[in-house]
């Protein structure tokens, strides 16, 4: 089967700005895709070291209150994109097992950035209170201006290291 | 102006989390066609080959914006109760700067990363392992280096909004950006086809592995199970859930002096203002605890805070009592009970019920006023906007 064109990127734009405006005015906040893997690790702390869970600046405020720290608009919203980025690629057939690269690098040079990019990410994401959904997309549309600057950031930071990472993709 | 009906309210939790599953369905969804499902079309971004995260990601922003603060300025949405990123700058900062560090490194971002991931692309199931890794790393770290704790601190934390600090208009500010984003994405179109003419573009059909596809699936509806069944409460949680109960009724069930009624106060400091007649402070959990075990099975047991947030009791209240919470709590309390109703424009069946309340109200303040000893009846809470700005967001 062959697989479907990619939408205009304006179309798909206009979609996720719609997807995004619902999720603002239904939910009251707007879209994000770290809430699970943090949520999940309050999870763990909770099982492990409750009381340094509840005293971590970061976790505390998902297990106050004896709350469950998965029970949140956000981490079910993660579930959404699961199932719709699945159905997405099933529906398009897009979906297969492999390894997004450029010609250069080998596999296994290609994972290795994948991983240490992977790493940095989620540590920025956790200083930065938010992803590229949560404060770029969403506190953008917002008028956050820190996430505006944090917006304007991550591209400083994409195009600053680009030249150096470019045997992975050219 | 018309009252405010977004952001919606819901009869519950559950089925506000409900459109959780859906709105994200579709962001899923919209992230794998415009291409965001593949790191390499990502990364071309950053080498001016392929602009598609620039163009779908400002248009997305652009419409939200518009849409967002239209609907404000029509009265349709109350900005009060929506919730915006906090602003931390100098976090936000670096931490956009080593984000963009590590999106290039890994051609995708988090949210991207959960598309390539469950489109079966192994680059991105190792980028989200990285991500859970980073996270767990920040979570540990930042309260051992000071250095790293006051820059995750530093800044207001307010809600600063970029049409406050232009002083100017959100909407203006939206029109503004719109004019720059169309010349932008001109300028796009054009930066475009002279990096593209150098490199073929990227491939839309990976060669695909049906049972690897399969395995893939599987393990999809495994994380997708797992994570519902945690979010759901676990038989560990032992919170009951309560039902509501109007201030009025029980008011009634006080005048009539209903026998075996447990009321109590569970708000932060029960000495802040008055409470409801009769109520015992409930700040002393093993007090309340002891009260609570010493009552026969079927007692109405009413609790309330400030404004009717508490709808499940705290985890260890013993089984078959009967759980109610009061509507709005101490603020609803006040609003339906103390607050005199006006007979204008009413119904005669209506008057008889507010003739009712009226006495009720009459009743509670004169009470109030002999059990505190004050003069003044207990101010009626101001209505309008009394509501807890919405805790949850983050990424």
């Amino acid at each position: 089967m062959k697989a479907k064109e990619y939408w205009n990127p304006y179309v798909a734009g206009v979609v996720l700005g719609l997807i995004l405006l619902a999720a603002y005015l239904v939910a009251g906040n707007g879209l994000g895709a770290t809430a699970l893997p943090k949520r999940s690790l309050a999870v763990i702390g909770n099982q492990v070291a409750p009381e340094w869970t509840a005293q971590n600046t970061v976790l505390k405020s998902y297990v106050a209150d004896g709350a469950s720290p998965l029970r949140n608009w956000l981490v079910v919203e993660v579930v959404g994109v699961i199932l719709g980025g699945f159905l997405g690629a099933l529906t398009a057939g897009r979906l297969a097992t492999k390894v997004e690269k450029g010609p250069n690098i080998s596999v296994k040079g290609r994972l290795i950035f994948a991983a240490a990019g992977g790493v940095i990410m989620g540590f920025a994401a956790s200083l930065a209170r938010g992803c590229t959904s949560g404060q770029a997309l969403s506190g953008g549309a917002g008028l956050g201006t820190g996430s505006w600057v944090f917006m304007l950031m991550v591209f400083a930071g994409g195009y600053a290291v680009a030249r150096m990472v470019r045997r992975q993709w050219i | 102006m018309i009252d405010a009906i977004f952001p919606l309210e819901f009869a519950t939790d559950d089925l506000r989390l409900l459109t959780g599953i859906i709105i994200g369905f579709g962001f899923g969804f919209v992230l794998e066609r415009a291409g965001f499902g593949n790191a390499r079309k990502l990364a071309g971004q950053f080498y001016l080959e392929d602009m598609t995260v620039f163009k779908v990601m400002f248009t997305a922003i652009l419409v939200a914006m518009v849409g967002l603060y239209g609907l404000a300025s029509l009265g349709v949405v109350d900005m009060s109760m929506v919730w915006i990123n906090p602003t931390f700058i100098p976090a936000q900062a670096v931490g956009g700067f080593l984000l963009g560090v590590g999106f290039i490194m890994s051609g995708l971002c988090p949210g991207t990363s959960v598309v390539s991931m469950v489109s079966g692309r192994i680059d991105g199931w190792v980028t989200f392992a990285g991500i859970f890794v980073g996270i767990a790393l920040f979570t540990l770290t930042v309260d051992w280096f000071p250095g790293l704790q006051s820059l995750y601190m530093a800044g207001s934390g307010e809600v600063s909004l970029l049409h406050e600090v232009f002083g100017i208009p959100a909407l203006l500010l939206a029109l503004i950006m719109v004019a720059g984003a169309v010349l932008a994405f001109v300028g796009a179109e054009k930066v475009e086809a002279i990096f593209q003419a150098k490199r073929s573009p990227v491939e839309l059909t990976p060669p695909s592995r049906p049972r690897l596809k399969l395995a893939m699936g599987g393990s999809l509806a495994v994380l997708a199970i797992a994570t519902l069944t945690a979010g759901s409460p676990g038989p560990e949680a032992t919170s009951l859930p309560m039902t509501s109960m109007a201030p009025l009724s029980l008011a009634e069930d006080i005048i009539e002096r209903q026998p075996g009624l447990v009321i109590l106060d569970l708000r932060a400091d029960p000495a802040a203002e008055n409470g409801v007649p009769g109520a015992i402070a409930g700040s002393d959990p093993e007090a309340v605890m002891g009260l609570l075990a010493g009552s026969p099975e079927g007692t109405v047991v009413v609790v309330y805070d400030e404004a009717g947030a508490v709808r499940e009791t705290p985890a260890g209240w013993p089984e078959n009592r009967d759980y109610r919470y009061i509507e709005g709590g101490l603020e609803g309390w006040n609003a339906g009970v103390l607050t005199p109703m006006e007979l204008w424009g009413n119904s005669m069946a209506e008057r008889e019920r507010v003739q009712r309340q009226n006495q009720i109200s009459a009743f509670f303040s004169g009470a109030a006023v002999q059990s505190s000893a004050v003069a003044a009846p207990p101010p009626a809470m101001p209505s309008g906007n009394t509501g807890k700005k919405p805790k949850s967001g983050g990424c």
